[in-house]
């Protein structure tokens, strides 16, 4: 009975352990955008004036949103390519996959299938057999 | 065996809401002495998710090429009503959501 029950916890996805973690994943992944206009004046003449226009993203929704990144950054990297590839969580595993193949195909980790691979499969089945 | 955790949905749904609806925070102190001005300050802050920030027309710092794929899919596709994923608002309205098959049904309304 112990050894069912630890199976079913060690099999829940990770993504589930911890909430701040997520929170976190969240955040760099829809990214943030911080605008702010400070001015501080002192006897009626403006004194200081602050314009911050920030955004906080991680390295992969930074790329695929264009932000300018430190001069010197080499852009050529497999690492770049590979962020600009649009990506998408499997509903299932919970991996990060290209979304046209699992859209279309199946998630290459656990086999998952979207409506629309299916009706593919379904519609290609039906055409052989006719 | 299931085990809910209620909390940790709870701060995902709250992270959700808030970056979505975004946060403006508009403050202005004033300090007089007498009848003098002496200090003043202003700030206007606001936070938001990229998205929210692009549908709100917010600028982006410098430098930001607000032309790749990613921007022409925060106005051309749309999540799912069941599953929350995203896909082309003209292919889930017309054919039901590629990823999870639902569908608003045209044909019983």
């Amino acid at each position: 009975m112990r050894d069912r029950i630890m199976d079913s916890t060690t099999l829940t996805p990770e993504k589930d352990a911890s909430g701040l973690a997520d929170a976190i994943d969240r955040i760099l992944d829809k990214g943030l955008v911080i605008n702010a206009d400070i001015t501080i004046d002192v006897a009626g003449i403006e004194l200081l004036g602050i314009k911050i226009r920030a955004a906080l993203a991680s390295f992969e929704t930074a790329a695929k949103y264009g932000l300018e990144f430190p001069s010197g950054t080499n852009l050529e990297t497999a690492a770049w390519k590979e962020a600009m590839i649009e990506k998408e969580e499997c509903p299932q595993c919970g991996k990060r996959v290209d979304s046209e193949e699992l859209l279309n195909i199946a998630c290459p980790w656990c086999g998952w299938e979207s409506a629309k691979a299916k009706k593919r499969k379904k519609a290609g089945v039906k055409v052989e057999a006719q | 065996m299931v085990i809910l955790r209620p909390e940790e949905t709870g701060l995902k749904e709250l992270l959700d809401r808030v970056l979505d609806k975004g946060v403006a925070v508009d403050t202005s102190v004033r300090i007089d002495l007498g009848s003098i001005n002496l200090l003043g300050a202003k700030a206007h802050i606001i936070l938001a998710s990229f998205k929210t920030a692009e549908k709100i027309g917010l600028d982006f710092p410098e430098g930001t090429n607000l032309n790749t794929l990613a921007w022409q899919h925060l106005t051309t596709k749309q999540p799912c009503p069941v599953c929350g994923m995203e896909s082309k608002s003209k292919e889930l309205k017309e054919e039901g959501c590629p990823w999870c098959g639902w569908n608003h049904r045209p044909d019983e309304r």
